[in-house]
């Protein structure tokens, strides 16, 4: 498959060239190829709506997401997924175990899905996944449904990816709920218990209620549902509420601009990053302006200046 | 260590440079016994592979949409009822359907030797029994990976 | 669970805590002033840990005993905690049975194998299905397909039922079958075989499987969510106890759990926290624990640590007792008397030098006959990689034979009772499986642990570990990682030729075709209904649908409609 076929293959919704594109970006280190389809594609992204689905594990996004992904499959909207799991720190490896809790509700109504291995990145979300969102909305996708490991403050990055956010708490979590609250209260735009055939689910859906009343309001009024995922209960009110939150962003020009400068500042910073990290790479490196330094011909700053000039120009 | 020897086996990966090798692991038929799987799923982790485990009783289809999603280098099959020489080929079948070429398609569990020749055949290899070394195991599911990226990337120009 | 049984395992862990840790004088002398100059020139070579990891010392004694634990912890056979037995006379009264048991293709084939067995003086059947009735599938459905009649008999009607019991009365047989999702169903199938044969249901007796927990736990064979299959099988508890009074309807199964890589530890610990559940589940459904708890049957897999074996049958036996006694209040013996079933380990069979399994197979069964089962199937040395052959199940049951009737071992009850090491091991056992117990207490109860996953990552963990061992050589398989030759793999496995499966369709749509398909539907909404309602039993309704000849696939799909089907937690 070369770049060509995987770009109209991608305007056509094709899952054979999806998934090499996103193989393509899947890197921590940005190639020519990332380049080329993102800029070939570009064009045709904007029009998803793009959920962040987050909170602590096992506390049922998976299974969330496969239920609410039928659901807006079979109310005809296209409908594309994107998980997060954890690396293991110490091999590499990682086991992708997501989509075993959405395979049943995915394959037979052919919705793309994909898991991604947050290679060694703390914070939950691998910088390909920018890439990534960007190629299934080109695809055509109405909804782009994100799932990341859920790590309290880690995952704050995911503000930054998505259009809405949506935090699953449960029942039952007790002093855990606290901890977690701690760092996703702020970026949630839905709260979701989840569990609520579980004991103490009315008190955890109070107790959401209580911290959002203390912050200030704001002009999206965050609602907090409570769901089965299990048997669906509760599905009907979380659809008339993406269908508002959809609304709201659609109403709202400047929405994304925000979003659109945090890319822009990361990716100048991952690129920069890597340049320094290149020039100072191998044995060599800098050798004459070390020798200046020792030779005290230079200071360390008037060098670095130099330096950093070099790394700007490089490549463009 | 077993990276080193993953970009070995398939010299000039720079594309894929960072990424490990990704092998769905799957049990198509009803059978539900995994003890062997999950010590698979685990040593392949440790191995630094991405592992996908499709869970217990995926049909072939389900593991083949799986494998085009997440464009995985080796699909590895196991099966211990015996019934390989139908599960397996569906799952053959249905990749060479959709017209896939650069993913390997690796098999174990209790294959009598005659059966060996006709799933090679088909483009499924290995064929391990029980028993057979992890690393022996491990270090055939790494070179189909590598073999599988090479297809990938050539495809690319 | 209660807030009082909370308290009771960490009573109990706390007191075998305290039985364990003890002063041992005599062992600390022995050690530095004639072992530790003895081995100056030659140290100990090898791994002294048993499968549940615990290591073992180069010698027992009196004082790792506590003090009264004869009296206390021992007994006598027959007697109160059992740890030596549940009869008095185990052995020289009646041997345990020799139970073998397969499976075969069609319903003609199982029916013809049975008459042969009757003729030959068993009255003790026993059947094994195949992966689509045990999977609530029908012969015709998809998921089936190559699978009809591997490894059991296929059933997807009544009509199959009253094949395989064709001319056979079953009121004067014991039938044994190992089905446990679509428990019920058959249980409601031979029902209704027996009224059609006039045999009334007082008079029948058998015993099903029926342990889920286990299922989710390690064979992963099941249809629904784990609440619905106890719903199912309360039911069917409940209307056992009311109507057949010699039906053992729940044989809680270890083996599986051991199969599955679990250490001997953790089969046992596993094993009797869902037999706790099952008890707990009868009381919770109003029966009294002294009418239904002897219903309940063990199975429990014998491997190759002889004595690691035999203290987990010991401590089985008194972990129950003493529980049912303690925190149960059963009054009568009979309730806390722990009686099972035995299979020797197929984990433990190689395909190289095969020979050698025979060996393996008479060493575990040694140890079950001095664990004290109640019955034993001994495997075929063949069956690492074939359907055991007609010689080789021979050799199996003349190696159970040598035992009972040349060894001279079933001469005395529990010969091992009193060896220190043995009792030492047998106490360890238990304190590891009390630990289990109140760690599953504090997660939530056993079904909470299954449902997260805890207990199917901790058999994983330990199936990883030992495989690992065996890689690194660390642990030995005589003639896989040592003393190899050079051999083929000699897999073999059973092709039924698809004519089984083409009978099978063939008379599922003649039965369908001469069925009352309104009867049919009727019955179907009714059994809905019933599930839906927690308060009706389901038994009458499943019945109805059998007797209706409803398909084993279309009563699933009642339940999987009401519900749903059942994914089990990542456990990788
Ligand atoms: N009782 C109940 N259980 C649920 C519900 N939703 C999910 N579960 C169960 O919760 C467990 C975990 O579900 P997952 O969907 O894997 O949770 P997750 O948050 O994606 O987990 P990670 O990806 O591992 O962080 C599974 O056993 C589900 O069946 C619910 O509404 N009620
Ligand atoms: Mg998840």
């Amino acid at each position: 498959m070369n770049i060509d076929s995987i770009v109209k293959g991608i305007e056509n919704g094709d899952h054979l060239s999806i998934s090499r594109a996103i193989s393509l970006v899947e890197t921590n280190c940005v190639n020519d190829n990332v380049r080329e389809i993102i800029s070939r594609i570009y064009h045709l992204t904007g029009n998803a709506h793009v959920i962040g689905i987050t909170g602590p594990p096992g506390i049922g996004k998976s299974t969330l997401i496969g239920r609410l992904s039928g659901m807006l499959h079979d109310s005809g909207k296209k409908v594309s997924i994107l998980a997060i799991d954890a690396s293991s720190p110490f091999s590499g490896g990682s086991f992708l175990g997501n989509r075993i809790r959405m395979q049943e509700a995915l394959s037979s109504r052919g919705i793309f899905m994909r898991s991604l291995a947050n290679r060694g990145i703390s914070g939950g979300i691998s910088r390909s996944a920018w890439d990534v969102v960007k190629i299934l909305d080109a695809a055509g996708s109405d909804v782009v449904i994100v799932e990341t490991v859920g790590a309290g403050q880690a995952d704050l990055e995911v503000r930054n990816l998505v259009d809405t956010v949506i935090v699953v708490l449960g029942p039952g979590l007790g002093d855990e709920i606290q901890a977690v609250k701690a760092g996703i209260m702020e970026i949630g735009d839905i709260f979701i218990v989840n569990k609520i055939d579980r004991e103490g689910a009315f008190l955890a859906i109070k107790d959401i209620e209580d911290t959002l009343a203390m912050s200030p309001g704001k002009k999206w009024h965050i609602p907090v549902l409570g769901l089965n995922s299990l048997n669906g209960e509760g599905y009907q009110d979380l659809l008339k509420v993406l269908d508002q939150r959809w609304d709201y962003i659609s109403g709202d020009p400047g929405f994304k601009d925000g979003r659109l400068l945090m890319e822009l500042r990361a990716i100048v910073q991952n690129t920069l990053l890597s340049r320094v990290e290149e020039s100072f790479a191998g044995k060599n490196a800098f050798s004459r302006t070390i020798s200046g330094l020792s030779d005290k011909t230079t200071d360390p700053y008037s060098a670095a200046d130099r330096i950093i000039g070099k790394i700007y120009l490089k490549g463009d | 260590m077993s990276e080193e020897r993953f970009s070995e086996a398939g010299k000039n990966l720079s594309l894929f440079k960072e990424k490990p090798a990704k092998v769905l692991l799957a049990k198509p038929g009803i059978d539900g016994h995994d003890r062997g799987i999950l010590v698979l799923a685990r040593a392949f982790r440790d191995a630094g592979m991405e592992v996908i485990y499709a869970g217990l009783l995926p049909t072939p289809e389900q593991v083949v949409d799986t494998a085009i999603n997440e464009d995985v280098d080796v699909i590895a099959l196991s099966l211990l009822n015996g019934a390989h020489m139908t599960v397996f080929k569906k799952v053959a079948d249905l990749v060479k359907e959709k017209g896939i070429t650069d993913i390997s398609l690796v098999g174990g569990g209790t294959i009598p030797e005659q059966d060996k020749p006709a799933l090679e055949k088909m483009g499924i290899s290995g064929n391990y029994g029980p028993g057979t070394p992890m690393k022996t195991i491990i270090d055939h599911v790494m070179k189909r990976a590598a073999e599988a990226r090479q297809k990938k990337m050539s495809g690319l120009h | 669970m209660s807030g009082k049984s909370h308290s009771f395992w960490e009573e109990k862990l706390k007191e075998y805590k305290r039985l364990l840790e003890r002063e041992n004088p005599e062992y600390g002398e022995w050690r530095s002033g004639t072992l530790s100059p003895w081995q100056k020139n030659k140290p100990a070579s090898g791994n002294f840990e048993n499968s549940s990891g615990i290591s073992i010392k180069e010698v027992y004694n009196g004082s790792d005993l506590p003090d009264g634990y004869e009296k206390k912890y021992l007994g006598m056979p027959g007697e109160y905690p059992f740890t030596r037995g549940v009869y008095p006379d185990m052995y020289r009264g009646r041997k345990w049975t020799m139970r073998m048991f397969s499976g075969f293709g069609t319903p003609e084939d199982t029916n013809k194998r049975l008459k042969y067995l009757i003729k030959h003086g068993e009255s003790g059947l026993s059947i094994a299905f195949d992966m689509p009735t045990l999977y609530g599938y029908d012969c015709d459905s998809q998921r089936a397909e190559g699978e009809v009649g591997k490894c059991g008999v296929n059933v997807t009607s009544l009509k199959d039922m009253e094949v395989i019991f064709k001319g056979i009365d079953l009121g004067s047989v014991s039938t044994s079958m190992t089905i446990n999702a679509p428990a019920a169903v058959l249980t409601a199938m031979y029902i209704a075989v027996a009224k059609k044969q006039g045999v009334p249901m007082s008079k029948l007796s058998g015993t099903v499987q029926a342990d889920i927990l286990k299922e989710y736990i390690a064979q992963k064979e099941w249809i629904y969510p784990p609440e619905a299959h106890l719903r199912l099988i309360r039911d069917m508890m409940v209307y056992c106890t009311e109507n057949i009074p010699r039906w053992n309807y729940i044989s809680i199964s270890g083996y599986h759990i051991r199969e599955a890589g679990s250490s001997a530890a953790q089969e046992l610990a596993f094993t009797l926290a869902d037999g706790f559940y099952y008890i707990d589940l009868g009381i919770k459904a109003g029966l009294n624990v002294d009418d239904f708890a002897p219903r309940l049957s063990f199975f429990f897999n014998s491997s190759i640590n002889f004595f690691e074996e035999i203290a987990k049958m010991r401590a089985a036996r008194r972990i129950w007792a003493t529980v049912l006694r303690e925190k149960y209040g059963a009054k009568k013996p009979r309730t806390m008397l722990l009686r099972f079933h035995t299979q020797t380990s197929g984990y433990t069979l190689t395909w190289q030098q095969p020979l050698n399994n025979i060996i393996r197979t008479t060493i575990e069964a040694m140890a079950a006959v001095l664990g004290g089962t109640q019955s034993l199937h001994t495997n075929s040395y063949d069956e690492a990689w074939a359907l055991p052959s007609e010689q080789a199940v021979k050799i199996a049951l003349r190696t159970q034979q040598i035992i009972a009737e040349e060894t001279g071992i079933p001469d005395t009850a529990d010969p091992l009772g009193g060896s220190y090491y043995v009792e030492w091991l047998t106490t360890k056992l238990e304190e590891e499986a009390y630990r289990y117990f109140d760690q599953i207490e504090k997660m939530g109860g056993i079904l909470e642990a299954v449902k997260k996953g805890y207990i199917q990552k901790e058999i994983a963990s330990t199936s990883y570990r030992r495989q690992m061992r065996l890689e690194s050589g660390e642990e030995v398989m005589v003639g896989v990682n040592r003393y190899q030759e050079k051999e083929d793999a000699p897999i073999d496995i059973l092709r039924i030729s698809q004519k089984a499966q083409e009978r099978q369709v063939l008379r599922n749509s003649k039965v369908k075709s001469e069925r009352n398909e309104k009867a049919v539907i009727n019955s179907l909404n009714e059994l809905e209904e019933a599930m839906r309602n927690e308060k009706l039993n389901t038994m009458p309704y499943i019945l109805k649908a059998v007797e209706n000849y409803a398909t084993l696939e279309e009563i699933s799909n009642v339940g999987r409609k009401v519900f749903g089907s059942w994914k089990e937690p990542v456990i990788v």
